[in-house]
């Protein structure tokens, strides 16, 4: 490791890295070639269909099946009873059954499946079912799950987890505080919801071992359950990743498992390839949504602004089953103060069961939220306090030399950097006085301006088993080939990872191509989750390709007579630095290095640091590093209406050196729209624990018309800890700020105080009204 | 019984084309499972994500919504006709300029979004490109890469 380290901090040229390159994959796309699930299934197929539950919490009495079997084309209805291995469909802890057994815990929760031979015989037949319930008290608001004598959702305490802070002596810091402010933040379900729901192809390949192609984020979690599910031994499963219409979090949950189980029991009780897709409703109800949190905060500055003491109770609602919710909780609750150093620390995250539809991971995983919470309060304080919020964050920050609210120092000076250009980029002051004139000479279009900050723990730290594998192969064309179970599924990661091969090789980008994620040709990679493909993946795939190039060196070293050290791979060949005119195409090497037998496949393998950190007190070092962000937003409110118009958003982020600027951007922009929508429009309607829209006429996700009209995205550099050549985590980390930075801008604007997403016109339009 | 079928002749992607529908389907399902035509996708079924876009006589169609049996005599354009490998359409070549693909799926109804608004207005502005392209979902959030490849494709930026 130590090696790796010395190099990448000499590497300071880059060939490929940094440059703008089309993403792996593009063409295909632009093209409308299949390489979807959905699209790529052939064959006889069948159709799979769950049954789901109308009910909330209920025992299952009887399963009557006579009709829907009579209906032509229904091959097959599978029970729980007819699992053949084990009946577990839960992604860490195994409290989730694949098909429910005696009772049913959320609305939707698959009771059976059918397999039939078109997918109108599936549905009908699934409406056919007869399936007698009786009706179990339920609860559905966390507060009174947490209650003595609330219903259990599950055999076992509804109190999942309890996370806790503890830094400093919070009580004294109060006391010694100017001003104590407290207030109470709500957030919602929403949907992550990728544009292609969660799919799944089987069939049999002619050795009797099933492939099953799937759309998902993590082929080898759900080939660890499906392989079980099935009952069979390893070498007969074999999952392989498709184009994946999005991730978000839901894809690397537990639907996936789901699907590619369907599909892969159909195909074993049928002989059948199988298809099994979820619609969009189906979907909606099912794939887990982001956790809703209830966040108390209560915090003591000085009349001079810094901030002394910080306490949070934070209550998230995971839903029926676990699945993430007690790590979307840990960074949650490692996350709560934001940015800024308060010596005096208490926090108390509770993660809570009821019988709502499942949260679990979703791209923030916790951090939205927590954000929200704690940047709308920095607001609420700045407001007390007369003072500018700009002026009052630069009291607080997070500099080099600061630490955290789990008191880890921070050496890294780059959330400073990104709130300088934050402000100087949306030209903070000036728009400031400019719409104060402006809303003073107005009664109905109201102007604001807003800022929020963050930091974002990188990869999986307390989450664990934070590595990645990554395997090179050299073709005989003197082309690499990039092979590994992490994925992309629209992130632009694994483009990074090419960009990465390429740039040790010294090959053109064009040169290194990338295959299918696929179980059944590589190693186990971990999860590609929490934003860590280009920052870990990126270091395994640093190590495969040193690997071969010293295995090529060796050889060049001595076709070319010099020595080793003195080589330079670069643009496909391959020459000594002291006398360039000794040279030799990597092509031609590639050649002499096969004909001498040299083994030009290698497996790059990278774990990250564990980090530390204590259970009782969160006290410790729980990431390797920090990515920074801020974020400033300009609203326009109607005050007739509520109607909020998000003109420009100028978000600036530290995502260390960055590997692929093209997919940075994307990753950035799209981050922002999206976390717009959580911020103004999004939320899953639940009643006692059923969902009222899940469909995309009364569930509102951003079209290009509630886009910002200017997104002015731009990035630092300070270089991370661990990422490959010094890079930080983005995937994920766009959508956090943009509620809070709009919801600062709406308050200055008019008044009023938000305290809860999404900011839905008739709620600002009542909020209005109460400050009139 | 083959007599409740008829035939529908049209025009796909320039060339004829004639089905035999039994009346019930709808033009997504005969796009993509008779005709092959993998580039349709379906979102919703419902109107609501604009995937399922394709063209029919240059004008956007929701093709969840169109019964196949309405395109007697019409022309019906996907992105399997604007381009290939070898000849990008301009916006295909400006998507993979500006970085607009980001998982893609979106990415064959915009693209068709694009070349209609393009082709009947060859300069649009920015409200005119956000207006044309507002019926189609992008989750991955390219909307201002869209923009930026409609400016592109246009000759109004480089
Ligand atoms: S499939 Fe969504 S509009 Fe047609
Ligand atoms: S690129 Fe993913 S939905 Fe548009």
């Amino acid at each position: 490791m130590e090696s790796v380290q010395i190099q990448q901090a000499s590497k300071k040229d880059f060939d490929v890295v940094g440059k703008k390159v089309v993403r792996a994959g593009a063409v295909l796309a632009v093209l409308g070639k299949p390489s979807y699930t959905a699209d790529i299934a052939t064959g006889d197929l069948v159709y799979v269909k769950a049954v789901r539950s109308s009910c909330v919490h209920a025992t299952i009495e009887s399963i009557d099946t006579s009709r829907a079997k009579l209906l032509p084309g229904v091959l097959a209805i599978l029970t729980s009873k007819d699992i053949p291995g084990v009946n577990d469909a839960g992604s860490i802890l195994s409290d989730r059954p694949l098909l429910a057994e005696k009772v049913v815990r959320h609305y939707g929760e698959a009771v059976a499946i059918v397999v039939a031979e078109t997918h109108q015989a599936a549905e009908e037949a699934a409406m056919l079912m007869d399936i007698a319930y009786t009706p179990l008290p339920s609860v559905t608001n966390p507060n009174d799950a947490l209650k003595p004598d609330a219903p259990l959702v599950q055999e076992r305490s509804n109190l999942v987890k309890h996370m806790k802070i503890r830094k400093g002596d919070v009580e004294r810091g109060f006391s010694q505080s100017d001003l104590v402010v407290e207030n109470t933040f709500k957030t919602e379900f929403v949907d992550g919801l990728p544009l292609e729901t969660e799919a799944a192809y089987s069939y049999l390949e002619p050795s009797g071992r099933i492939a099953c192609v799937c759309s998902m984020q993590n082929p080898f979690d759900v080939y660890g359950k499906v392989v079980k599910i099935l009952g069979f031994e390893k070498a007969k499963l074999r999952m392989i990743q498709a184009t994946t219409g999005g991730g978000f979090g839901p894809k690397s949950d537990e639907t996936p498992i789901d699907v590619a189980a369907y599909a892969c029991l159909a195909t074993l009780k049928t002989g059948k390839p199988a298809l099994a897709q979820f619609t969009r409703d189906e979907a909606m109800i099912i794939q887990c949504k982001r956790h809703p949190f209830i966040i108390k905060n209560r915090t003591g500055v000085t009349n001079d602004g810094r901030l002394l003491a910080w306490q949070s109770e934070l209550i998230a609602d995971t839903g029926a089953y676990v699945s993430k919710g007690h790590l979307v909780l840990g960074r949650a609750v490692f996350h709560c103060t934001g940015p800024y150093e308060v010596p005096n620390v208490k926090a108390d995250g509770y993660c809570v069961l009821t019988n709502n539809t499942i949260a679990g991971s979703t791209r923030g995983f916790g951090s939205p939220q927590v954000h929200f919470a704690a940047e709308v309060q920095m607001d609420l304080i700045a407001e007390r306090l007369e003072m500018d919020p700009v002026v009052f964050r630069a009291k607080n920050i997070l500099r080099p030399g600061t630490r955290t609210l789990t008191n880890q120092r921070i050496e890294d000076p780059g959330l400073d950097m990104c709130f300088r250009k934050a402000v100087a980029l949306s030209d903070w002051y000036h728009k400031r006085k400019q719409y104060e004139q402006h809303n003073k000479g107005t009664s109905r279009l109201k102007k604001g301006i807003g800022i929020a900050l963050l930091y974002h723990g990188n990869t999986l730290g307390p989450e664990s088993g934070d590595f990645a594998t990554v395997h090179i192969a050299i073709t005989p064309d003197g082309k690499a080939l990039v092979e590994t179970g992490l994925t992309d599924f629209g992130t632009g990661g694994m483009t990074s990872l090419l960009m990465v091969a390429a740039e040790v090789l010294g090959l053109p980008y064009e040169d290194v191509r990338m295959s299918r994620p696929d179980t059944g040709r590589v190693s186990d990679s971990g999860p590609t989750v929490a934003s860590r493909v280009t920052v870990i993946g990126g270091r395994a795939t640093f190590e495969a390709a040193e690997i071969i190039k010293n295995r090529l060196s060796r050889v060049a070293a001595e076709r070319l007579a010099c020595s080793e050290s003195s080589l330079i791979f670069r643009a496909g060949n391959v020459y000594s630095n002291d006398k360039p005119e000794r040279r030799i195409t990597f092509r031609d090497l590639v050649v002499e290095a096969a004909d001498r037998n040299v083994e030009l496949k290698s497996v790059g393998y990278y774990l990250a640091p564990t980090t530390n950190w204590d259970e009782e007190t969160g006290q410790g070092s729980p990431y390797n590093q920090y990515t920074f962000g801020a974020v400033v937003a300009d609203v326009e409110v109607d005050t007739e209406t509520g109607f909020i118009r998000v003109g420009q958003l100028t978000p600036v982020y530290d995502a260390g050196k960055v590997i692929n600027p093209l997919g940075l951007l994307a990753v950035c922009e799209g981050g922002s729209i999206m976390g717009t929508g959580y911020g103004i429009m999004e939320k899953i309607v639940t009643s006692e624990g059923v969902i009222m829209n899940p469909n995309l006429h009364t569930y509102w996700i951003p079209t290009i018309l509630d886009c910002p009209e200017i997104i002015n995205s731009s990035t630092v550099e300070s270089a991370g800890q661990i990422g490959i050549f010094g890079a930080k985590s983005i995937g994920e980390i766009p959508i956090v700020l943009p509620a809070a930075a709009i919801a600062n801008a709406i308050s200055w604007a008019t008044g009023v105080k938000i305290r809860e997403i999404p900011m839905t016109p008739d709620k600002i339009l009542a909020a209005i009204m109460n400050v009139k | 019984m083959k007599d409740d079928k008829f035939t529908v002749s049209f025009t796909l992607n320039g060339k004829p084309c004639s089905v035999d529908l039994k009346g019930n389907e709808r033009l997504i399902d005969v796009l993509r499972d008779s005709l092959d035509l993998k580039s349709v996708k379906e979102g919703c079924g419902a109107g609501d994500c604009g995937l399922c876009m394709v063209l029919v006589d240059d004008k956007p169609v929701h093709s969840c919504l169109m019964m196949a049996g309405q395109i007697r005599g019409k022309a019906v354009t996907t992105v399997e006709g604007i381009g290939d490998n070898r000849t990008l359409h301009p916006i295909q070549k400006a998507f993979l300029e500006t970085g607009a693909v980001q998982c893609g799926y979106c990415n064959p109804a915009v693209i068709l979004a694009a070349k209609s608004l393009l082709d009947s207005n060859p300069r649009p502005s920015r409200a005119e490109i956000r207006r044309a392209l507002s019926p189609v979902l992008c989750r991955c959030g390219s909307y201002v890469r869209f923009e930026e490849s409609v400016l592109v494709a246009s000759g109004e930026k480089s």
